[in-house]
């Protein structure tokens, strides 16, 4: 088909052409290339497609997914525009939760403070200067009751960027949702409870592997008996690619982790079209437009064919790499601040046209601080003009077919794959994760950039090149800095003020069990919850059973 | 030169340590040894670690918005064990109306997000060894090169129209290149004629055309002049002198050093 003389011929014609011109007119680099250092050919035509459309590509919501999850995709329903935000007190933050709910946002994304994060209560020394600063700080029940307060938990899908303590924190989720007569059956949500990339790339790990992957693999057991609509997990990419990774190892080492997962669930004793459909992905998206489009489109073929392929997956919805995608904060520069917001548009498109579940918009002031509202609702607004007004979700996949994307998406595949035959050599994700594997590959990938930027080999707008004299400053948000004595004093009051005896009795009874490997920990760590423990309180019951990780 | 030691650390509980990770291989292909605390150090940890390790300089780096407690305790704890001799520097996200009160509490210098890695380690050599010689002005413009397809045929304009002295005309076998020189006041117009298709004037004149080709700075300390450009960051085409017309020694820099212009160091052979 693609060989009929006249094309033959043209190509010639072309290609003497080009070669003509280009000695008048030099191409702008000796080599254009992704940022995985995939060659870019100058053009790409039918003969960089593969043959087999149903066995590549597939139709919409088909086996192997390379053109989206769903039969209709956002002809029916937009993806969720969900702003990940959180700061200060939790009465504050439910403030932001509203205004954004106001604002149309369709889910709520809660960002936690780094104490929280890392299972310190606000009075613990550690936490000192930390307080409220990334993220809301919830110490007990009673902050997290404040922290949905009037908004009613059927009515919102809610993520929750946590991680080590993520037990804690769902648990006092599914206590919340109780006490507004919500049922934990009829919760959404997810919780990112993805403890792999941690130690890989984001830091706030407590426990050493082994005892973390139990306390993931007992949610994926307790959720799928009473929590069924939750996400257990979010295998995050994100971070990865925040580190510095390229998109081809963003990819691979996220998927190399979610096998992880699998395998420690399947080992636990469930059963893989039991929990399989409960985990969710989430991506970066970076600059390089079609590199990014190619990676969303490539990630979901991959994992359909390992969850089938290599762990057997029966059921059709084990098989969906269902994903969430924030634009990339790296990416971000502190000069002309503004300029961001053409970052995160360009970003968020190629995330829409790669095909994302959810998506997260940076505000264009987030290399210098925390968003203002006003910059949180541009980044909102942003992807709302993208749904009503560009016209790209009226078709599904409207980059399938193109032979650029096609070939990139290919290629990237092979990559991963190569990838992810390296990572089972070594003993599989964590094993790779214990040895520094993938850290060192994500630390050369990062310095290398850094050097090209500095080399001026890789063109920041207005940090490399179209500089300007400014004066930066514009209106940051500040973080009260009295907030940290405040939420110390509310702690205190909780404690005072709680029934002790029954919150002894819930520490007690989770110490013995966290001793009984087989015993799972979600149903002791939700009465500790109700009884107003703290996650500090909670955190270190289990610290001094399982130890705690020190990087090497 | 005594090795600079270097101690990188990540207070508070932010995981953040790409930049501190970079900054740390960066040093050290600066030739610095580099200690890096890891994640999660409290004040008081590091400047004992600052201690222990007798390192020069310590370098904080914070993305949680911590900075403005954190930073100013690692400084009271130096203090506190008498060490306040060490310098501290620091970056991450850090507002600019931050910065003030962060060096008013004794940090020495804040490195905001942009910052190349050659200025740090440049700062950080300039911090410690304060005896380093200073940058000095050339002494002067030694000649304005101009690229033609001829000497011969544009001597006339230079000789008779604007009336200059033709002082010498030589050839230049390693940059192939025929010079003419024309002296005007302390300076000269030196025109340019390729030897052949491989001279950089002749790929110069088939891209742009006749014109103006380069600056020459005139300069007594070349060698150092050259080393001191290269730690700065400067891109060079010549990071060691070459021979140039009338034995002197040559070197350029990259013209997107300087905004589009091409610069020549030059140093005349034997000063009488």
């Amino acid at each position: 088909m693609t060989s009929s003389s006249h094309y033959d011929e043209s190509r010639e014609a072309w290609e003497a052409d080009r070669n003509k011109t280009k000695q008048r007119f030099p191409e702008r680099k000796s080599s254009f290339k992704t940022s995985s250092d995939i060659e870019i050919d100058p053009l790409y035509t039918p003969e960089d497609k593969s043959d087999d459309y149903a066995e590549h590509l597939g139709f919409p919501g088909q086996y192997p997914f390379t053109r989206g999850i769903q039969p209709t995709m956002y002809r029916s329903k937009y993806w969720t525009m969900r702003q990940y935000a959180g700061f200060g007190s939790a009465e504050e933050t439910n403030r932001r939760f509203r205004y954004l709910l106001d604002q149309g946002q369709t889910g709520l994304s809660v960002a936690f403070d780094l104490p929280t994060q890392i299972g310190y209560d606000s009075d613990d020394p550690m936490a000192e200067g930390e307080v409220g600063k990334v993220g809301v700080a919830i110490d007990s029940l009673q902050d997290m009751e404040q922290l949905f307060h009037e908004i009613p938990l059927d009515k919102v899908s809610t993520s929750m960027t946590i991680n080590a303590p993520a037990s804690i924190l769902l648990a006092m989720y599914i206590a919340v949702g109780e006490k507004q007569g919500v049922a934990m059956e009829k919760l959404t949500g997810t919780i990112q409870n993805d403890i792999l990339k941690e130690y890989i790339a984001r830091g706030t790990y407590i426990y050493p592997p082994k005892p973390s992957m139990r306390l993931i693999t007992d949610i994926f057991g307790f959720c799928q008996q009473h929590v069924p609509k939750f996400n257990t997990i979010s295998i995050s990419g994100y971070h990865i690619r925040e580190a510095g990774s390229t998109a081809v190892q963003e990819v691979a080492f996220t998927l190399a982790n979610g096998m992880a997962y699998v395998d420690a669930a399947i080992e636990s004793g469930l059963e893989v079209d039991h929990f399989a459909p409960r985990l969710a992905f989430f991506f970066n998206a970076h600059n390089q437009f079609f590199e990014e489009v190619a990676k969303f489109r490539a990630a979901r073929r991959i994992w359909a064919k390992i969850m089938k392929e290599h762990y057997h997956a029966e059921n059709p919805k084990s098989w969906k790499l269902r994903f969430h995608t924030q634009t990339g904060g790296s990416t971000l520069t502190a000069q002309q601040p503004d300029n961001n917001i053409v970052r995160v548009t360009l970003q968020a498109l190629a995330a829409v046209m790669g095909g994302t579940q959810s998506l997260h918009t940076n505000s264009r002031d987030e290399a210098l601080a925390l968003p203002t509202e006003e910059s949180a609702r541009v980044a909102l607004r942003t992807q709302q003009i993208i749904a009503n007004e560009s016209g790209v979700a009226d078709t599904i996949d409207p980059m399938g077919g193109s032979y650029y994307v096609e070939s990139l998406t290919d290629r990237i595949e092979e990559e991963v794959n190569d990838y992810l035959e390296k990572i089972d050599q070594l003993g599989g994700a964590v094993q790779a994760v214990e040895d520094g594997y993938m850290q060192r590959e994500i630390h050369h990938t990062a310095y290398e950039t850094q050097k090209d930027i500095e080399a001026g080999e890789e063109i920041i707008v207005g940090l490399n090149q179209y500089k300007v004299e400014e004066e930066i400053n514009p209106d940051l948000l500040r973080v009260d800095e009295e907030l940290e004595a405040e939420q110390i004093e509310q702690t205190r009051q909780v404690r005072e003020t709680r029934d002790q005896t029954r919150t002894d009795e819930c520490l007690e009874a989770l110490k013995t069990a966290a001793k009984q490997n087989k015993t799972n920990l979600m149903p002791y760590i939700l009465e500790a919850v109700k009884s107003y423990a703290t996650v500090g309180e909670i955190a270190n019951i289990l610290r001094n059973e399982f130890g705690e990780y020190t990087e090497m | 030169m005594k090795q600079i030691r270097v101690l990188i650390a990540k207070p508070g509980l932010d995981g953040h340590d790409r930049g501190a990770l970079i900054i740390a291989q960066a040093l050290r292909d600066h030739g610095m040894e580099v200690i890096y605390t890891g994640l999660r150090q409290s004040p008081n940890q590091i400047a004992q670690a600052a201690i222990q390790e007798d390192v020069d300089v310590i370098g904080l780096s914070s993305l949680s918005g911590a900075h403005k407690s954190l930073f100013p305790k690692v400084v009271d704890a130096l203090k506190a064990q008498q060490a306040e001799d060490i310098p501290v520097v620091a970056g991450g996200v850090i507002p600019p109306e931050d910065v003030p009160y962060l060096e008013e509490r004794g940090i020495t210098k804040i490195f905001t997000s942009g910052s190349s890695t050659e200025a740090i380690a440049h700062y950080i050599k300039q911090l410690i060894d304060k005896d380093r010689e200073p940058v000095t002005k050339p002494k002067k413009i030694a000649h304005i090169g101009i690229a033609v397809h001829s000497i011969e045929q544009a001597l006339p304009f230079y000789k008779d129209v604007v009336g200059l002295d033709l002082s010498v005309v030589e050839d230049v076998e390693s940059e192939q290149v025929k010079v003419a020189f024309l002296k005007i006041g302390e300076s000269n117009i030196e025109l340019l004629e390729p030897l052949s298709d491989g001279s950089p004037i002749q790929a110069f004149l088939t891209k742009r055309g006749e014109g103006i080709h380069h600056i020459a700075f005139e300069v007594d300390d070349i060698h150092n002049r050259l080393a001191q450009y290269k730690e700065l960051g400067v891109p060079l085409i010549n990071e060691a002198p070459k021979s140039g017309a009338h034995q002197s020694e040559i070197a350029f820099l990259h013209p997107k050093a300087a905004h589009g212009v091409l610069y020549e160091l030059c140093q005349p052979a034997d000063k009488e």
